[in-house]
């Protein structure tokens, strides 16, 4: 949406206009208005009752806040979706210098409390009243009164130097904290009984800090630190061209590697206004529903082995392979697929293509079916996995869970249906719901979306098959203006936003991937649980911390004595997708 | 016998237990890897990383109380080592056996569990004390229902404490072919999955929780001896299913090898398949199942066998 110019009314039309006239005296000024998308200006010392009247909306929940640098402080910009309606409400406040204060909305809205950490880590914005301003990006050592995502940063010059090694405090002995920033927050209650699920450990396959303290195998508190791998991603997208962008966003997360370069894509294109060729839009469905499709097949993998059932484990991603066969031979990567651009797709598939990935999902179904009915029959299963760690329907709502750990909860939303993108407002699909918020209602919902996500596929490749078409809308500037896309991926609602001054890159990107809001909900859900419990329930919302953490410096760990350069590898990869296509 | 040649039986007995266990051990390996479409380890590979593990450092960590950390996978392996000659020379030699050691080996089997309590604790890990809080819950739920069907196949054999005595009353017909016997055999063998600590009992190790629990601290040589004392356990525990309930080996015949080799593997292959199709459950659960439904299950057992041998009944 380009800024309107300013001076105009803009008219409060439709069920975005109902949103923002229902905020009433705190709005102070509204920005943009259309039938999806709103953008309004609100009294920063109203921040707090705006909140609690946006939380109490029928179906609203709190997307992300983005924090802005501006001239006078830092702009707050509160994303408000409301569903079924497929609405993304833009509410900004501005925390003015020096103070850059704003008083924490995260007591009423819990889905804020990491989101409000963020920015206060990474900008310098103050939140009071916050209930717990630990560090949650910064690492302990970061000196204070820096501020990574400040324009006046630079991640090459600026940054601190790295810290000497340390030794984590001994649990069982604990030591004074040494004085220093942020060392309050590394472990929560010293002395305790402590499980610790990481910062390495076989439950999670990336780095993260779950302490779980436990009275016998209860679990009495959880607390968690997460940001160990941070590469920066926000910062770096700043300084490339609005064409570049995806290839960095797609290296977010290896799994969500189709849905942040097209949320990313979307938002630019609401920008500059952009038709995207029909064509292009089933072919951008196409990758997307496949990595759905692995992702899901991964994620029931991975969930049987945490229960020790390691057969479920070896199965589900022995199926999972073709998947990634035909990801390769349709776009030439198992894992980035360099397949979206600004305007439409970069490359067509032929009928051959289209061809092998209808069969490859055909095959596939066969196998699903027999999984889905081993775990929905399976008593032992349903002994682990029924009413455990059970997330209510408020619960969801108040973290703004999204994707199937919401729809587990039987909190129907999908992106995909409340503000249809690619092309799914043209085929023939439903939202995959079920009851009860537990563990078991997750995997139910994983397992049927999968078919759906084959029924997708399959009316793509049959609507696409034949035909030929334009897929790319040859976009040329950008104007300047601001824009949001959200995106249904495997793993719930990843949303970007982005801000274009006019010129070749963006001035601010900002990412929400789903891990961000859905990891949270472990609060609602794991406290009082069994040890065992509490370690499916945190794998039940599929939680990935690369893409969670996608800020911050950027790490050079280049190994000098390597053996394959990134040359060797690409090519390497080449040969084995050319032999792919040929015994095809 | 004179002393020389039992030493050395009881020798060839425990060397040839640890053998057969870590084929046993390849043998589960690679049937998990075959249903699981991977390729599955070489035969020698349960033997490599033993022996890997022998010329380890022992690392031990600062919370740990040596003497007892180091000791506990010793005396485990000690305890396999006396049951493997116990049973092995009731298989071989039935009339030679003393009264009273079917109690002996029941207990001494259970001391690789003790030892591995034992040894968790000592660690001082949080991690391993919780593995050995879970296994001693597991102990306590399992040996209950494991006795009581032990004691179905006594009373079976004219209630007979002797090895070599439960064998030879069931020279006509094997304890399982009755239906407490069976009965309590199903009890025996789901015992017996817990007590190789295998899914779905494998709650005090839960890689995926507790990292390993009970063994987290465990290093080089002292790792290897529990590994050992758990081969050994994979061969006696059918080993003592397949005398108490199975007639054991018939030396009289061409075939009796044959035929106990096939139980033999038929039991190890069921704890395979056991493992493999399903999930681990939570400690409660397991306890509940123990106690709940095997232990009734195996009461019920030991009266029909009661009955059934006062009433002269063969097929109760």
């Amino acid at each position: 949406m380009s800024i309107a110019p300013s001076g105009t009314e803009v008219a409060l039309t439709g069920p975005v206009g109902q949103v923002i006239a229902s905020l009433g005296s705190a709005v102070v000024e509204v920005e943009f208005c259309d039938e999806r998308r709103g953008m309004a200006r609100i009294d920063p010392v109203r921040t707090v009752e705006v909140a609690s009247t946006m939380l109490a909306m029928d179906g609203a929940r709190l997307v992300t806040a983005t924090g802005l640098e501006v001239r006078d402080g830092i702009d707050v910009l509160y994303h408000w979706a409301v569903e079924p309606a497929g609405i993304v409400v833009t509410l900004k406040a501005l925390a003015t210098r020096p103070g850059l204060e704003l008083d924490s909305v995260a007591n009423v809205v819990p889905a804020a409390d990491w989101i409000e950490r963020e920015m206060h880590d990474l900008l310098g914005a103050n939140f009071p009243g916050h209930p717990d301003m630990r560090r949650l990006i910064l690492d302990d050592s970061w000196p204070e009164g820096v501020y990574p995502l400040r324009k006046g940063f630079d991640q090459v010059t600026d940054r601190p130097a790295l810290p000497p090694n340390r030794t984590p405090p001994d649990v069982l002995t604990p030591q004074e904290a040494p004085p220093g920033p942020g060392t309050a927050g590394q472990i929560k209650h010293p002395g305790k009984t402590m499980i610790n699920i990481g910062p390495f450990h076989p439950l999670q396959e990336e780095a993260e800090f779950f302490q779980l303290y436990v009275d016998g195998e209860t679990v009495v508190d959880v607390d968690v630190r997460i940001s160990y791998n941070h590469r920066g991603i926000e910062k770096l997208d700043e300084s490339k061209t609005f064409d570049q962008v995806p290839f960095v966003v797609e290296r977010v997360c290896g799994i969500c590697s189709a849905s942040h370069p097209l949320a990313y894509v979307q938002a630019v294109e609401e920008i500059a206004h952009v038709e995207v060729p029909e064509r292009a839009l089933y072919l951008r469905t196409i990758v997307n529903e496949l990595e759905r499709l692995h992702s899901h097949l991964l994620w029931v993998g991975l969930a049987g082995h945490f229960l020790g059932y390691n057969t479920v484990f070896m199965w589900a991603w022995k199926y999972r392979e073709p998947v990634m066969d035909v990801l390769e031979i349709a776009t030439g990567s198992r894992v980035t697929y360099a397949n979206c651009k600004i305007g439409g797709v970069r490359r067509d598939m032929t009928d051959e293509q289209l061809a092998q990935i209808d069969k490859a999902v055909t095959e596939l179904q066969g196998p699903m079916e027999m999984i889905t009915n081993v775990v929905l029959d399976d008593p032992v299963l349903h002994a682990r996995l029924k009413k455990v760690g059970v997330l209510s329907a408020a619960d969801a709502k108040a973290y703004g869970a999204t994707g199937p750990t919401a729809r587990g909860s039987d909190v129907p939303i999908d992106v995909r249906r409340d503000d249809p993108y690619a092309a799914y407002d043209r085929l023939d699909w439903k939202v995959i719901t079920a009851p009860g918020g537990d563990v078991f209602g997750k995997a139910v919902v994983r397992l049927l979306e999968n078919f759906e996500a084959v029924k997708i596929i399959k009316q793509c490749c049959a609507h696409l098959r034949g035909t030929k078409g334009e897929i790319d809308a040859k976009v040329e500037a950008i104007p300047p203006g601001e824009g949001v896309g959200h995106v249904e991926a495997p793993r719930g609602e990843t949303f970007h936003y982005v801000r274009s001054d006019g010129s070749n890159r963006p001035v601010r990107h900002k990412i929400r991937a789903p891990s961000f809001v859905n990891v949270p909900t472990f609060k609602a859900s794991c406290i009082g649980l069994q040890v065992p419990d509490v370690a499916i329930t945190l794998a039940s919302v599929d939680p990935c911390y690369s893409c969670t953490e996608r800020l911050c410096s950027v790490v050079d760990a280049e190994n000098p004595h390597r053996r394959l350069g990134f040359k060797e590898l690409v090519k390497l990869s080449q040969e084995k997708t050319r032999k792919m296509r040929k015994e095809w | 016998m004179d002393l020389g040649v039992t030493i050395l039986v009881w020798m060839a007995a425990a060397a040839g237990t640890i053998v057969l266990g870590l084929a046993f051990r390849w043998v589960d390996r690679l049937v998990t890897a075959r249903v699981q479409w991977r390729v599955g380890p070489p035969w020698y590979q349960p033997g490599a990383d033993i022996l890997k593990l022998m010329g380890k450092e022992t690392l031990m960590p600062t919370t740990a109380r040596g003497t007892g950390f180091l000791l506990a996978p010793l005396v485990a392996v000690a305890a396999s080592t006396v049951a493997a000659a116990i049973l092995w020379r009731a298989v071989l030699s039935p009339q030679s056996t003393f009264l009273g050691d079917l109690i002996v080996v029941i207990y001494l089997l259970t001391i690789p569990a003790i030892m591995t309590i034992a040894g968790a604790s000592a660690s001082g890990s949080p991690h391993a004390s919780f593995g050995a809080a879970r296994e001693i819950k597991l102990l306590l739920s399992y040996e209950l229902p494991m006795v009581i069907a032990m004691m179905t196949a006594v009373a079976r054999t004219g209630w007979s404490l002797r090895l070599g005595g439960i064998l030879e009353a069931q020279a006509q017909a094997p304890v399982v072919l009755s239906v407490s016997g069976a009965i309590a055999m199903v009890v025996a063998i789901l015992c017996m999955q817990a007590k190789l600590g295998l899914v779905p009992f494998d709650m005090a190790e839960a890689e995926c929780e507790i990292m390993s629990g009970v063994y987290v601290e465990y290093s080089g040589p002292s790792l290897a001896m529990f590994l050992v004392s758990n081969a050994m356990l994979l061969a006696l525990l059918p080993l003592l299913i397949i005398v108490v309930f199975w007639g054991g080996l018939n030396t009289g015949a061409w075939w009796g090898w044959l035929t106990f080799a096939g139980k033999y593997v038929l039991l190890v292959a069921l704890a395979t398949l056991i493992r493999n199709t399903n999930p681990r459950l939570r400690i409660d659960q397991a306890v509940r199942f123990f106690w709940f439904y095997l232990t009734p299950l195996a009461i019920l057992a030991a009266a029909l066998a009661i009955v059934g041998e006062a009433r002269g009944i063969s097929w109760l």
